[in-house]
């Protein structure tokens, strides 16, 4: 399936000597290894891009738009630049100065680095206060007075996408990255940034053949993904002409073309580095604070700093928001015959990866069944709200939310078990999905087998009485990994025989440090724990596409495996000349080999798919809606895990996640203020609100191309939470909500509405 | 934040001294864990901060007042609080509304002088105060007065202090034996969330009749209050089911929720009638009595 | 900036005498890092309420982005650099390795010093209490399990 190829370079500096050396296959693999890091992470030595300062550098404290849409009639900084220790103050003007088409993004060009002759959303950068104190520059941002002509605004995606909605850009401007999203260029008139089309078998023959036809809207509300570590970005000058960027990023690599692109420079004047994230799950992709803080560092040739509190996270990047609508025809045995989806994703007021979400989410968005006839539209839209972009999933767990509940309001219809209802419907073995794409290496049936059984399905719940009420519900889904992408390692052999590999995946907490020591220490015969990892810095580390969607265990673990093949097949064609002696036995000392290798993969859409499932128990307090969550399982596929422990960990963090995300995390947005930016304000969970019983399922059905089988599973454990406690609402007091999240209000409204007793609407 | 003079007397005359009627910049500060928000997000920018934090002797501590109650000072931490055997005994519903105030960082550092002086009405104790009774002893340059509980908090973050005035000390009476209490608390997000609804109760029962109630609601409101109509239906009136729920009734249609991000105004009020049945019937269940 | 706005504190920083000159509304995290290099105590939501930011001042935790620096004068402030004695880390710091007990590790230090305080209250404490102590600080990446383990196994707390 995929077309690897690869290339190597190899160096000899030393003749060889006496470190003895392992055979390959020397159990570093599935192994759950202790993260290498984990002495630093317990001592507070461990580095991260916010503990960084800079000789000499200024603080930047970013001044926000205070409505979500209006013409900028004029900026005035004199109030703050009369504020003792301010350096400058920088606005989109001065950028343009320095950068003539200011306008950045991974998909689109549609984000100007500071606000230009209009804004979008409310919490929009508009200017930029520089000052060696950063109370300095808080102090003053808070004085820019920025006059403004309000334009009406739109929030709502469904209504943003309809004809007479105000319009939010001129024209569309995408990426030349991006050549499949080329046809849109110029087009105006319009708040679709992209719209995906998925067309299978004949949908109308579908439904004309169909016993029972099923239509509901589903609803998700935006979240926020709330890394800990702050969103941090310094730059400074390197030499005359040269750009250093430290960076709390997920793609360094992007950072680097984006910012050379921006500024008319060739990449290798641009260096980008990284350290430890703490936290990314998505919001630290592409170019977030990159561009304006190496903009501002060039213009006042300083190196300069800017930190976001945790307020300026919620106007930076969320989740999107989703209006699916969902129709599925069905026999009267339960098989699906016709599906079509129709999903809005609110992507706020710029696009970043958006348009790639609602594309790629929408090739998967029929969900994980084997259905003939299938029309799928994904819309990503601009509304007058903070941009959105990727969360941990993709998108993927948005549909999910919709394609699940509706498989269980359908399997009741028909009164079939909600989990037979999925087997006889699933996608199996070497059966095209909806792509046309063959189904290669799953095994739903094991996902469903485990659930089943550590849910306990065929035991009888009981349903409880009095105001408490107990119910259980199970849901699946999958998603297809990023393709094609380019991952790009080098292994390092040094003099002495120790290892070092220098590869610019970003260490967010998912442990893939430890993964590539372990995949390189298979292969080189050395634990694990003795291998270094570079991290990211572009001048060091070669490409990587970025640390997301699943991928870097797969492709970066695949060119790892692929530079330590190669270094270790020098080592032993060195041996066999040089010492004439067995491979097994080989000694050597202070030998060097370097080697490089790429993973390119082919155009199909996914080079693994990823599947999951999950089950909940949960009981509702009928008087208050409140949920309580006792039971939740979390079941992934990772392919033959290379860290058992970390891979479990990664569906449990996931989850838990997907759950605050499911009955309670929601950005309350009004009238495109967000009026909950803050922990105060907006909750994630903690402790005490964790299900009782939270695990972690692995199912290995090994994949043909991962390194050593392995699969990526950052991801998985997000998919179905939300329908899973959805459907066990519907099983406890047989009520349905479509909106996410689950709140207590939200519940009890239903189920008063219900009741015919309903809550009045104040 | 901006700079500000920080002064840190030594005494309560000095530290009285340096706070201003006039100027709103002006203001004491204690653990300063509300104050310190505020400052942060520039609601707040003081030219002054007087430091109560060399003031301890007599503010700190906790000490058995004539008749069987308790005299707190006002710098005593709500950590302190937490962990006294003396106020477990006297109000075991003190001490159990505080395992879930905030967090133990925030307890650690905050004061009880602090706490009620906020006046946010989303605080734990001022409803569990309003039920127990008690006074607040104000002090300023024109002396000390005693502020009754019930008078302290006049409208949404404001209370009866003055400017310049600071609390030392609270008095919280002595139970009588047989006195039931309870403080409900409902978050409508995570557990650590403010409440969407507080609610302390607290009555006598005598040969199963309620002699005297009192019912105090909180955060689904614009300050903590009694209710006094759901109070006068428990008055006389059988401890039993049926009855809390008409107290609870009464308390929902008497209630005027403010809508915020806990709940809407409709679920706040449906929240004081869940709560408040619950809170009755959890305090008669829990035999948590006033005087322990 | 006038001369009453500034300051110098003395202090015992992780067992050493420390001294800073500060501005008075400068707080405590600020100063850790700015005059003393010291990142284990971080500031992420600013309110106190995720813990990152957790200091011991006189044995007792407080959020340092909410305690003003001038208010340490004269008191023990210790941070998780602290912990360690010379190479070999404090016990719990061992037990947080031995059980996985982070992923991104931004939350860690704030977790380990809230163990050291409830443990230094409690030294055998109940899953429960562990539970209880621990509830104001937050892990997005939900490592939560295996912390409590990591407290469970430290203090031989028993399940309840």
């Amino acid at each position: 399936m995929a077309a690897h190829y690869t290339e190597s370079a190899a160096k000899v500096v030393e003749p060889p000597s006496k470190i003895k050396r392992k055979a390959p296959g020397s159990g570093q693999v599935k192994r759950s290894v202790r993260r290498l890091e984990s002495k630093a992470k317990v001592d507070g030595s461990a580095e991260y891009i916010y503990n960084l300062s800079l000789p000499g550098m200024l603080y930047g404290k970013i001044a926000r738009s205070s409505i979500p849409h209006g013409k900028i009639l004029s900026i005035d900084a004199t109030a703050a630049l009369a504020i003792e220790g301010v350096h400058a103050v920088i606005t989109g003007e001065d950028i343009r100065r320095l950068i003539p088409d200011p306008y950045y993004g991974p998909a689109f060009h549609d984000q100007p680095i500071l606000a230009l002759d209009k804004v979008r959303y409310a919490g929009e950068p508009v200017a930029v206060v520089l000052a060696a104190d950063p109370h300095v520059a808080e102090e003053a941002a808070d004085l820019i007075a920025v006059e403004y002509d309000p334009l009406e605004p739109v929030f709502d995606e469904v209504a943003a996408s309809k004809a007479g909605a105000p319009i939010i850009h001129d024209r569309l401007r995408p990426a030349a990255t991006f050549p499949d999203l080329k046809y849109l260029q110029g087009r105006s008139g319009t708040n679709v940034a992209l719209s995906g089309r998925v067309r299978r078998g004949d949908l109308e023959k579908g439904f004309r053949e169909s016993d029972h036809i099923f239509e509901h809207t589903f609803r998700n509300g935006k979240v926020i993904h709330a890394p800990l570590e702050p969103f941090v970005t310094l730059a400074e000058m390197n030499g005359p002409d040269g750009l250093t960027i430290h960076t709390a990023s997920q793609s360094p690599s992007f950072v680097r073309s984006e910012v050379s692109r921006l500024l008319g420079w060739p990449e290798n004047r641009v260096r980008v580095r990284t350290a430890f994230l703490g936290g990314g799950f998505g919001g630290k992709l592409y170019i977030k604070l990159e561009a304006l803080v190496a903009a501002c560092a060039l213009l006042v040739r300083k190196p300069v700093r800017i930190a976001l509190t945790m307020e300026e996270q919620f106007y930076t990047i969320t989740k999107h928001g989703a209006t699916v609508r969902l129709k599925t025809g069905a026999k009267k045995d339960g098989r699906i015959v016709a599906r079509e989806v129709e999903t809005w994703w609110n992507g706020g007021a710029y696009a970043d990866i958006g348009p790639r979400v609602a594309q790629k989410s929408g090739l998967t968005s029929a969900g994980p069944y084997d259905i003939e006839n299938i029309a799928i539209d994904s819309h990503a839209i601009y509304t007058n709200e903070p941009p959105a972009g990727a969360l941990r999933g993709f998108g993927v767990s948005q549909v999910v939310w919709a394609y699940e509940s509706q498989a269980d309001i359908i399997a009741r219809a028909l009164k079939i078990d909600p989990l037979e209802f999925r087997r006889r419907n699933i996608l199996r073995e070497g059966r095209p999905h909806a792509t046309g794409m063959l189904m290669t290496d799953v095994d739903i049936d094991a996902i469903l087998d485990r659930l089943a059984e550590r849910m306990e399905w065929d035991r009888p719940l009981d349903h409880g009485s009095g105001t408490i009420r107990r119910g259980r519900g199970i849901a699946i889904g999958i998603k297809a990994c990023v393709a094609p992408t380019t991952s790009v390692a080098m292994v390092n052999i040094y003099g002495d025989g120790s290892c070092g590999i220098c590869c610019s995946t970003v260490d967010m907490g998912q442990g893939s440090d430890t993964a590539m020591a372990q995949i390189a220490g298979e292969l080189l015969g050395v634990s694990a724990e003795a291998i270094r990892v570079i991290h990211p810095d572009t001048d060091v580390t070669p490409y990587d596409m970025a640390t997301l969607g699943s991928r870097s265990t797969y492709h970066m673990g695949n060119a790892v495996r692929h530079a330590a093949e190669d270094a270790r097949a020098q080592l032993l064609r060195i041996a066999a000349t040089a010492l004439q002696t067995d491979i097994d036995e080989l000694e050597c000392r202070d030998g060097a080999v370097l080697t490089r290798s790429g993973a390119r993969m082919s155009r199909q859409i996914t080079p693994f798919w990823m599947l999951g499932g999950a089950g909940a128990e949960i009981e509702v307090d009928t008087e208050t809606g409140r949920i309580r969550v006792t039971k939740l399982v979390n079941v992934g596929d990772a392919g033959s895990a290379i860290n058992p422990d970390i891979v479990e960990r990664q569906l449990i963090g996931a989850g838990t996640m997907q759950f605050g995300f499911t009955i309670f995390e929601e950005m309350i947005i009004n009238e495109g203020q967000v009026v909950n930016a803050s922990f105060a304000d907006y909750k994630i969970p903690g402790m005490l609100d964790l299900p009782d019983d939270l695990t972690g399922e692995l199912v290995e059905v090994p994949h043909r191309h991962g390194p050593f089988g392995a699969k990526g599973i950052g991801e998985t454990g997000m998919f179905c939470v939300s329908p899973a406690i959805g459907n066990a609402l519907y099983d406890a007091i047989e009520v349905r909500v479509m909106e996410m999240p689950l709140t207590p209000e939200r519940v009890l409204r239903a189920l008063r509405q219900a009741q015919d007793r309903p809550l009045t609407s104040d | 934040m901006k700079s500000f003079d920080l002064v840190e007397p030594a005494t309560l005359d000095e530290a009285i001294a340096l706070l201003d009627s006039q100027d709103r910049s002006v203001r004491a500060i204690a653990g300063g864990t509300a104050l310190m928000l505020m400052m942060k997000t520039r609601l707040f920018q003081p030219t002054r901060l007087v430091s109560l934090r060399q003031l301890d002797g007599d503010l700190r501590g906790i000490r058995v007042n004539e008749g069987g109650g308790l005299r707190i000072g006002a710098m005593t931490s709500l950590a302190e609080l937490e962990y006294s055997p003396l106020l477990a005994g006297t109000y075991p519903v003190m001490s159990q509304a505080l395992r879930t105030l905030s967090n133990i960082r925030i307890r650690n550092v905050a004061t009880l002088g602090g706490h009620l002086a906020h006046g946010d009405p989303h605080m734990d104790l001022p409803p569990i105060l309003l039920t127990l009774g008690g006074r607040i002893s104000a002090v300023s340059r024109r002396g000390r007065r005693w502020i009754p509980i019930s008078d302290f908090f006049v409208g949404y973050y404001q209370t009866s202090l003055a400017k310049d005035e600071l609390i030392t000390a609270v008095d919280v009476p002595g139970q009588s034996p047989g006195v039931y209490c309870w403080y409900e608390k409902f978050t409508a997000r995570s557990a650590d969330d403010w409440p969407t609804v507080g609610v302390a109760v607290w009555y006598s029962v005598d040969s199963n009749v309620i002699t005297e109630a009192r019912i105090a609601v909180s955060a689904a409101t614009e300050r903590p209050m009694r209710i006094a109509v759901a109070e006068a239906l428990l008055i006389n009136a059988p401890a039993t089911r049926q009855v809390f729920s008409k107290a609870a009734d009464a308390a929902a249609d008497e209630v005027q929720p403010i809508a915020d991000l806990h709940g809407s105004a409709s679920y706040k009020r449906e929240m004081v009638r869940v709560h408040v049945r619950r809170a009755l019937e959890h305090a008669l269940n829990s035999r948590s009595n006033g005087a322990g | 900036m006038k001369e009453t706005y500034r300051r110098t504190i003395r202090f015992k920083l992780n067992g050493r005498p420390a001294i800073a000159e500060i501005a008075t509304h400068e707080t405590l995290v600020e100063v850790l890092q700015r005059d003393f290099s010291l990142f284990g105590a971080r500031e992420s939501c600013g309110q106190g309420l995720c813990g990152c930011c957790t200091a011991l001042v006189n044995g007792i935790a407080v959020s340092g982005c909410l305690y003003l620096a001038a208010f340490v004068d004269g008191a023990e402030v210790m941070t998780v650099e602290g912990l360690a004695s010379g190479n070999e880390l404090h016990p719990i710091q061992q037990s947080f390795v031995a059980n996985c007990a982070f992923q991104c590790g931004f939350c860690t230090p704030g977790f380990i010093l809230m163990t050291k305080e409830l443990l230094d209250r409690h030294p055998h404490p109940t899953t429960d209490e562990i539970r209880h102590y621990l509830s104001g600080n937050l892990c997005r990446c939900a490592a939560y399990p295996d912390i409590v383990h990591a407290v469970e196994a430290v203090s031989g707390a028993r399940k309840v």
